[in-house]
């Protein structure tokens, strides 16, 4: 049951939150300058922020009625009043490598096409070569978990290959494949493919073999098996270790895309650093802390919609 | 006082010729089954009750098919077992539904296995008309692991019924189970079964299990079948109704005295030693 009525201790909690929301926001409006050199931006970027983390927070913590979820917007708040106060007060001196809050956020006005532009680059090759590692894994996985002789050649292997940090590949894909598309779909399928074909071939073998027996002498042959009997087992575990899987993806990608891409947030971090702008540095670095918290979101909704037993 | 069901002019249903089977590892081999032969008619309830290690459950897997027989063969029909089918419907005593189904998609998996051509409708019904015989009507839509082990043995027999087999082999099903709940369960083991007409082999090491269901019982020490007893009482047989009677204590006491034959035996061996 969801509860949409707090407990009046937590009103306590959720009041103090609005009053610092309010201070974030009267200070950003009204506190002044009180050194001349620093830079201006509107703040109009940065109340939206403010505004929405608000939103976020109060229904977040009338759906989930927990305590946690008022601390952390405390903590979030007076972050922000701190930095806020140690920026206009010029207690932070250096200008390039520390902006205001409002400078970090104007980036996401000044630049929506590159940033979203990039962040679609990113995403897309994050679903090919993450589609492919899980289906390919998966099906791999599978096999090698049935058959001994096909597990006793690939374990070894794989031992080896997920020892290796799979960005390290990166450097000579770059160089073998024509474009940088392919070679960073081929990073992240490495990131990918070898930890899911592993996570296979561990929950095949932790099958209760009562099941097993139980579907042979129901007359379920080797085909059905995989199919019917060891592909529906194993899939909770395989969607849940989707979450992890595409956080190591995700880092490989930006990674990749440091190294030599074209597109991708990756890359707009890495070109907005060679052009020494470390409030676009931080904004495409926030942005890739919302997209990663966005896509955890998501799998974790479609996790708990499909899951309906647990081993 | 009326006796048990007279089956001695059936046909054979099963044949278990001269079976042996041993167990292998890099050590040592253990004899399980050393020669052994059985007929069981068709429409027949079996109990084989034994200690535990005494090859029972091994001479039940020889009748699904997941062993296979070092020597010797079985015949079900008069045609070899090659291996398991769903000709022969099996309830494990561990627990075996599929965790990733609710219970009327278990049965529902059953009857789809049957090979019998049913459309989905027919399918659909004949699934709650399981779960209602086993008295599961009510948690058609759930898991596995929201069932008590009592349900869970109640989907598996609905399961295994689903598949339509002329046999139906159990192996110690209620091993797990409370006392209550166990009685419960064998007396609807019992009526299913009679109603359905199933040939039954019925693994278990609890003497008045073995009274209450079989037609025969068919003791077993290591490796050998010791004897086979007629069970001459009534159906429909009710625990309460039974206890205390004379016939019953009789074959209570007969059972005993063999059940425990070969365990004083080996003990004179140690003493005379």
């Amino acid at each position: 049951m969801k509860k949409y009525i707090l407990e009046p201790k937590m009103y306590i909690a959720f009041g103090i939150v609005t009053l610092l929301f309010v201070i974030n926001i009267v200070l950003t409006l009204t506190f002044p300058y009180f050194t001349a050199h620093k830079a201006y931006y509107d703040s109009a970027a940065y109340i939206t922020v403010l505004i929405i983390a608000y939103v976020v927070y109060a229904i977040s913590v009338h759906v989930t009625g927990k305590k946690s979820t008022s601390d952390i917007a405390i903590v979030m708040y007076a972050f922000f009043i701190l930095w806020e106060c140690s920026y206009k007060t010029g207690i932070v001196h250096n200008d390039l490598l520390i902006p205001s809050p409002e400078g970090l956020f104007h980036v996401f006005v000044e630049k929506p096409a590159e940033i979203g532009a990039d962040v679609l680059g990113s995403l897309a090759l994050l679903f090919w070569g993450f589609l492919l590692a899980i289906i390919l894994g998966t099906l791999l996985g599978l096999l090698a978990g049935w058959i001994p002789r096909v597990r006793e050649v690939l374990l070894p292997i794989s031992n080896v290959i997920t020892l290796i940090p799979p960005l390290m590949f990166s450097a000579y894909f770059i160089m073998i494949f024509s474009t940088f598309r392919q070679a960073a779909i081929t990073v992240i399928f490495f990131a990918v493919f070898w930890p899911t074909f592993q996570g296979t071939v561990a929950r095949v073998g932790q099958i209760d073999k009562a099941i097993i027996e139980a579907a042979k002498t129901m007359g379920v042959g080797t085909g059905g098996m995989v199919i019917k009997v060891i592909f529906p087992y194993c899939l909770p575990g395989i969607i849940k270790s989707i979450s992890k899987s595409l956080r190591g993806a995700f880092m490989c990608l930006s990674g990749a895309e440091m190294l030599g891409m074209n597109l991708g947030i990756g890359y707009f971090v890495e070109k907005y650093k060679s052009f020494a702008d470390y409030r676009c540095v931080l904004a495409g670095i926030v942005t890739v802390g919302v997209i990663t918290t966005l896509i955890d979101l998501i799998v974790n909704k479609v996790e708990k919609t499909v899951i309906k037993w647990e081993a | 006082m009326s006796t048990g069901r007279d089956l001695s002019n059936r046909p054979n249903k099963i044949q278990i010729k001269d079976v042996s089977f041993d167990y292998i590892d890099k050590k040592s081999r253990f004899l399980a089954l050393d020669h052994v032969s059985l007929d069981i008619k068709e429409g027949e309830f079996i109990c084989i009750l034994g200690s535990s290690g005494c090859g029972k459950s091994t001479l039940l897997g020889l009748l699904n098919g997941l062993h296979k027989a070092k020597s010797g063969e079985i015949l079900l029909d008069g045609t070899p077992i090659a291996g398991p089918g769903p000709d022969r419907a099996v309830v494990f005593q561990q627990y075996s539904l599929f965790p990733w189904l609710t219970a009327k998609e278990n049965i529902l998996f059953g009857i789809k296995q049957s090979g019998k051509k049913y459309t989905k409708r027919e399918r659909l019904a004949k699934a709650d008309e399981y779960l209602k015989n086993v008295g599961l009507a009510g948690a058609a839509g759930k898991y596995p692991n929201q069932l008590s082990g009592g349900m869970k043995q109640r989907v598996a027999v609905a399961r295994a019924l689903a598949l339509e087999s002329d046999v139906l082999l159990l192996d110690e099903p209620f091993g797990a189970i409370d006392p209550k709940l166990r009685l419960e369960l064998q007396e609807l083991v019992s009526s299913l079964c009679t109603q359905a007409k199933k040939t039954v082999v019925f693994v278990t090491h609890d003497i008045d299990e073995a009274i209450l269901l079989a037609d025969r019982i068919v003791v077993m020490e290591p490796g050998k079948i010791r004897t086979v007893l007629d069970v001459e009482l009534p159906h429909p047989r009710k625990r309460d109704k039974l206890v205390g009677t004379i016939e019953y204590e009789k074959l209570h006491r007969k059972l005993i005295s063999s059940f425990y034959a070969h365990v004083e035996e080996n003990i004179d061996a140690e003493v005379a030693l």
